[in-house]
């Protein structure tokens, strides 16, 4: 795929909302305080729970034979799980790393930690990313990027709250992603990269299970600095969003050649 | 007011837009404004209670995609400002009520007041019980509400009835009559179809409850209107039963028979068969082509889940629990094993079973596996003394089969996220028998050609054992993260019971010629046992400090009885060679550490106590006084332990871990009564011996690139030794023997070894281009006393071997490699004597699909042995080749012709020098045949050459 062909895949709106109205927006937020009762500010301990064998299934382009294989030797202890937490406010929010670990036998043991941020200001309509990815550490600036998402109509509690659900499906990864966001929480924050949803998405299910990223304890409180932009120390390579998006399909594309699984190599 | 709106330019919105345009349906006047105002007011009920917050977005029409949202505000009012005029899909939704959802068409004015919008509650109970306690998602379509009846536990043989029963909203009377949400059931589909006709109990009583994913409760036309197509207005409640999905089951298995010239044959065989909780499969496999048992990707598939195990660690000490993930070794007996000499013929099979559901992993196999071994080695060996250098030839034929039973179980039982629980129990059953001859002969090799005797060994043995293992652990976790409790305890034993028949003819040529025969009949047991237990307890004491404590505790039990007769002399037991000694060992630590934990470093130090207590006693016979005092000896030792993990950088990995190792000396060693079955080599234990002792330190390094696929990786392992046992050697002339040469183990201080391993692999170009290296190296510096002299053996050893491998799509792969072995042994007492051993290899190997589904696969090996002090040189090149053809739907079937061997000098050389000996030995193996085999692969085989499928597949 040539440059031209790829931006417009990038830059197609059935995938990704670009440039939020946000004089819109920001009457929105102007207003928020006012209207609303509810505090959506505070913070979540989301646990995500990687199962490599069903990402593996997720990839169409490793053989039947050897998934199938790898299902019947790996398939029950393939799980891994990392919490992860996230600061939200309606105008911001901030996804990293958590300091706990969700591993009881790792406790004790305390590796190198891979920089990492999703970083949104819903004020400004601004994100900031420090993502690794194939060895390298990568600082997205951008606009805002939300995913488009399609309004299912299902009930679920997540965590004490009650939850509609929404899908949407990444054109890059191929991921099927089915989100969970809450009525009660009014701010377009979520895990990861995903975001513009009318409540704060409580849980996320990749391709079936091959990750599941669901909150499990959450705490409304005021934050003050906790929302501000952190300073990263690593070094990295400035790229904007869509140049960042452009490295992902290049190197899945690679690795679909290869028939190798992308995922050991950039976040899943 | 407040509302966001998504900015959408959305191809298919526009598409959709146009095609309302085209069909007519709208008709958008000139007059119709492009931008609307939308608003209206969400009631939870027709009293008038506004849904204050609740939340209303406006979805595209055909694909539900989020176009712009809002909020109520507390009088329920919501409005969108400036919103393009077009169709949409309104959706209100609003905790504890349905979901409501409306289309709206393009609007006329400016401004559309959409009134009033009623929401319907969701039944109380279905929130409260499926929502709140169950956690179980409701799924909502249109009027009708799902949800998961799998999250609602009955008993196991329950019927739908009693599963409806459990339901919230649901009631089921004594007759079975269903109501739900007050109103009566009046019929049952499942999978939306109609179950036995009308009556809905037939389906509720017959259905197993474990059968059924969903329950879905709706409204639908009454019979009489469906029957009669007139709309009478009446509703009946009906229910759907959504079967679960077949549970993901299946079978796959695969055969291969192969025959080939100079009478070779080959199969195996394998079946599995699986579902959610269970895995059961049989192997089998017999071959004369020395394959001693399956490949690895048999073997795997026969354990499957349980190939590799968690947490199997018993013995805890400053690593800690051990966890992990283990290489499960219990059955690799089946696996192939072969040391490249001499020729066997090969069988054998298994059974496995393995159930896993959430809390519990169980595994239980057996296997048999026989080898039948056919050798011939012509070998040399050469001896040095501070006074000379003797050597002997040595041809030598051995016949010996092998047979082994093995039955094993493990359970791994997780009470709850706290507590688990490991069993694990293997008893195995061997039977081995063989049949040794053997003849020597002796030079004087600084006076060559003088033969000084001539030594002819016939031996037999028979041995049946079988071996015992069992141990369980237990570990709890405490509720604070890193605190954590482990006990284990462990029971072993072995019974051998062994007949020897050993007869020996020594011809002497010097000083005077004569004839000695030696002849004995021996009966050898021998019964041990082993009982252990550890405990580890772990707390943490800061967010970077962590201590923790072990201790264990082991004894053992040995009993050997050797008794020795000579049918020569009236089958008399000899006393000189026959001995009963019973030995135990008492082995005690106590032990504790401290870890430091911070980013990317890890580090602790530990220090332990430990004793370790040696009695024995020794006897002619099981009942007879003892030949001498018993032995009590007893070592006291402190063992500092120290240990760093750092990760300076990202994949970039460190550890360096040193500890004192004290390893007491095996019983056998310890016994003062000599064991040969060739007089001319005696060994005899030492009852004085004491333990090994050494300084050990391990080091190793690790680096991936994510980038560029590159790695590498280096370990080092030293020992340093403050005393070691070694074989100490007298050799002496002796009239009746010739040489004599006997061996003792003895406590000798110093002496190191050194070794070291590193590898890597470099792309050179993406997935095309790759090369890959490794070497290893290694010094062991052995002191022995050879006469009471010292003889320092200085043994280095380097290897290094690169490779090169290019692919070029999924036809062809083609790689070349090349491997330089160095072997030097220097002796300090004869210098002269030093030996420079060399081992070198060329490989170069080609996989080519070159007609579809038709592979070539090919290599050539050439290996070169040399040994310049005895103008050694062997030259070993090696061509295989093999075509095979896919056939069939899903390429299930694959015949293949194969030719090993093609230039017929297949052999197998062994060249090793060390302490004061150096022997080569030569044995012939399967050397050229060609074979034709045919495959059925119920999973059918992958249509393209793979890099990983390792060397050559021979059938």
């Amino acid at each position: 795929m040539d440059t031209q062909t790829a931006k417009k895949t990038l830059n197609n709106p059935r995938h990704w909302s670009r440039h939020l109205l946000s004089t819109v927006l920001m009457l929105w937020l102007a207003l928020h305080h006012t209207a609303t009762a509810q505090v959506a500010e505070g913070e979540v301990r989301y646990l995500v729970t990687h199962n490599w064998v069903k990402k593996l299934a997720a990839l169409d382009y490793i053989s039947a034979r050897e998934r199938e294989k790898v299902a019947y030797m790996w398939g029950n202890r393939a799980e891994w799980k990392a919490y992860m937490r996230l600061y939200f406010s309606p105008q911001r929010s901030r996804y990293e790393e958590s300091d706990e670990q969700a591993e009881a036998e790792m406790v004790g043991y305390a590796g190198r930690r891979e920089p990492l941020l999703f970083y949104r200001d819903f004020e400004q309509a601004r994100l900031f990313d420090v993502v690794k990815a194939q060895g390298r550490t990568y600082f997205i600036e951008d606009s805002l990027q939300c995913p488009q998402w399609k309004v299912l109509n299902d009930v679920k509690e997540v965590a004490g709250y009650v939850c509609m659900n929404a899908s949407w499906e990444d054109p890059i990864k191929g991921h099927r992603i089915e989100v969970w966001f809450a009525l009660d929480l009014p701010t377009p924050a979520g895990p990861e990269d995903l975001c513009g949803l009318p409540g704060l998405i409580l849980e996320a299910n990749y391709n079936d299970g091959a990750m599941v990223i669901a909150a499990d304890q959450i705490n409304l409180r005021s934050l003050g600095d906790a929302l501000n932009l952190p300073k990263i120390k690593a070094k990295g390579k400035r790229v904007s969003w869509e140049e960042y998006r452009e490295l992902q399909r290049k190197y899945i594309a690679e690795q679909r050649k290869a028939e190798n699984a992308w995922f050991w190599g950039i976040r899943y | 007011m407040y509302f966001l709106l998504l900015r959408v330019k959305s191809a298919r919105t526009l598409s959709a837009l146009f095609t309302l345009f085209a069909s007519g349906a709208v008709v958008l006047t000139a007059q119709t404004p492009s931008r609307i105002t939308l608003k209206g007011t969400v009631l939870t009920d027709s009293v008038g209670e506004p849904a204050a917050m609740a939340t209303v977005m406006l979805l595209h029409p055909t694909d539900s995609t989020l176009l712009a949202f809002t909020r109520c505000d507390e009088r329920g009012a919501f409005v969108f400002r400036n919103v393009r005029n077009a169709v949409y899909l309104l959706k209100v939704s609003y905790v504890g009520y349905l979901p409501y959802q409306q289309r709206l068409l393009p609007a006329e004015s400016e401004s559309t007041d959409l009134g009033m919008l009623v929401l319907k509650p969701i039944q109380r109970a279905l929130m409260e019980v499926v929502v709140r306690t169950a956690k179980a998602p409701l799924y909502i379509r249109g009027d009708t509400i799902e949800y998961d009846a799998t999250t609602f536990k009955v008993p196991p043989g329950s019927t739908v009835e009693d599963l409806l029963r459990r339901l919230p909203g649901i009631e089921v009377d004594d007759a079975g009559n269903i109501r739900a949400q007050g109103r009566e059931v009046r019929r049952i589909y499942v999978n939306g179809k109609t179950f036995f006709g009308s009556d809905p109990k037939l389906a509720t009583k017959n259905l197993g409850a474990e059968t059924i994913a969903k329950v879905q409760v709706f409204d639908e036309k009454s019979e009489a209107a469906r029957l009669m197509g007139v709309e009478d207005g009446k509703q009946e409640r009906a229910m759907n039963l959504e079967l679960k999905e077949e549970y993901k089951k299946g079978a796959f298995g695969k055969a291969t028979l192969a025959g080939g010239t100079d009478d070779r044959w080959a199969s195996r065989g394998s079946y599995n068969r699986f579902d959610e909780h269970h895995q059961f499969s049989l192997i089998g496999y017999g071959n004369n082509i020395n394959e001693t048992g399956v490949n690895w990707e048999d073997y795997s598939e026969f354990k499957g889940q349980n190939t590799f195990q968690d947490l199997s660690g018993e013995d805890f000490g400053f690593g800690g629990m051990l966890y992990g993930t283990y290489f499960s070794t219990a059955e690799s007996g089946l696996l192939n094993f072969f040391d490249g000499r001499g020729f066997t013929r090969n069988g054998g099979g298994g059974i496995n079973y393995n159930f896993d559901n959430k809390k519990t992993k169980a595994n239980a196999s057996y296997i048999y596996n026989q080898t039948h071994l056919d050798l011939d080695e012509f070998a040399r060996r050469d001896n040095f003394l501070s006074t000379g250098v003797f050597s002997n030839t040595d041809t030598m034929h051995l016949d010996e089969f092998r047979g082994n039973h093995r039955l094993d179980g493990r359970m791994e039982r997780n009470f709850d996220s706290l507590n688990v629980l490991i069993v694990k129990g293997s008893l195995s059953l061997s039977h081995s028998e063989k049949q040794e001859g053997r003849q020597q002969r002796f030079f004087d090799s600084d006076a060559p050609f003088s033969l000084i005797n001539r030594i002819s060994t016939e031996n037999s043995a028979k041995q049946q054992a079988w071996t015992l293992s069992s141990s369980a652990v237990f570990r709890h976790r405490f509720r604070k993260p890193g605190r954590a409790f482990a006990l284990s305890t462990g029971y072993s034993q072995q019974v051998v019971e062994q007949r020897e028949r050993f007869f020996s003819q020594n011809q002497l040529f010097m000083p005077t010629e004569r004839l000695e025969q030696f002849r004995t009949r021996n009966l050898n047991n021998a019964n041990s046992w082993r009982l252990k237990s550890s405990a580890l307890y772990s707390e943490p004491l800061s967010q970077h400090w962590f201590w923790q404590t072990f201790a264990n505790a082991r004894y053992s039990d040995n009993a050997t009885n050797r008794q020795v007769r000579a049918p020569d002399q009236g089958d008399l037991r000899v006393d000189s060679l026959s001995v009963f000694y019973n030995f135990t060992e008492q082995f005690y630590r106590l032990g504790s550490s401290l870890r430091y934990v911070v980013e990317g470093f890890n580090a602790s130090v530990g220090l332990a106590k430990q004793q370790l207590a040696l009695n024995g006693r020794f006897a002619q016979d099981r009942n007879l006084p003892p030949l001498a005092p018993p032995i009590r000896r007893s070592f006291n030792d402190f063992i500092p332990y120290a240990a760093v993990e750092l990760e300076p950088m990202e994949d970039l990995y460190f550890d360096l871990e040193y500890t004192y190792v004290v390893t007491p000396p095996s019983f056998s060693n310890l016994q003062p009564v000599p064991v040969f079955s060739n007089p001319a080599f005696q060994h005899i234990g030492n009852p004085e011996l004491g333990p090994e002792r050494a300084h050990h330190l391990q080091f190793s390094a690790y680096y991936w690139d994510d980038a560029s696929f590159a790695s590498m990786g280096f370990q080092l392992s030293a020992d340093g030794y403050e005393s070691q046992i070694t074989f100490n050697q007298r050799v002496e002339r002796s009239d009746s023997l010739g040489i004599l040469t006997i061996t003792r183990p003895e406590n000798v201080t110093g002496g190191h070894r050194v070794s070291s391993y590193s590898w890597g692999n470099v792309p050179i170009v993406k997935n095309r281009l790759s090369l890959s290296f490794n070497g290893d190296a290694s010094r062991r510096l052995a002191p022995a006393f050879v006469n009471d002299v010292r003889n320092d053996t200085d043994d280095r050893y380097w290897h290094l071997s690169t490779s090169l491998s290019l692919t070029l799509g999924s036809k062809f792969i083609f790689s070349a490699s090349g491997s330089l072995g160095f072997n030097n042994v220097t002796y300090s007492i004869r210098s002269d004597l030093n030996q420079r051993i060399r081992d070198h290899s060329a490989n170069a190997s080609i996989k080519w699909e070159f007609l579809a589904k038709t592979f070539l696969e090919s290599n050539f090996n050439y290996r070169l042995f040399r040994n310049p002090a005895f103008d050694f040189r062997q030259e070993v090149p090696i061509i295989n080749v093999s075509v095979r053809r896919l056939f069939g739907p899903k390429n299930r079937m694959e015949v293949r012709l194969a030719a090993f061997d093609l230039l017929n000098r297949r052999l197998a050389v062994n060249q090793r020098g060390t302490q004061n000996f150096v022997t080569t030995s030569i044995s012939p193996t399967l050397a050229r045949y060609f074979m034709l085999s045919m495959s059925y692969n119920f999973r059918g085989q992958a249509d393209k050459v793979t890099k990983n499928d390792g060397g050559i597949i021979i059938y």
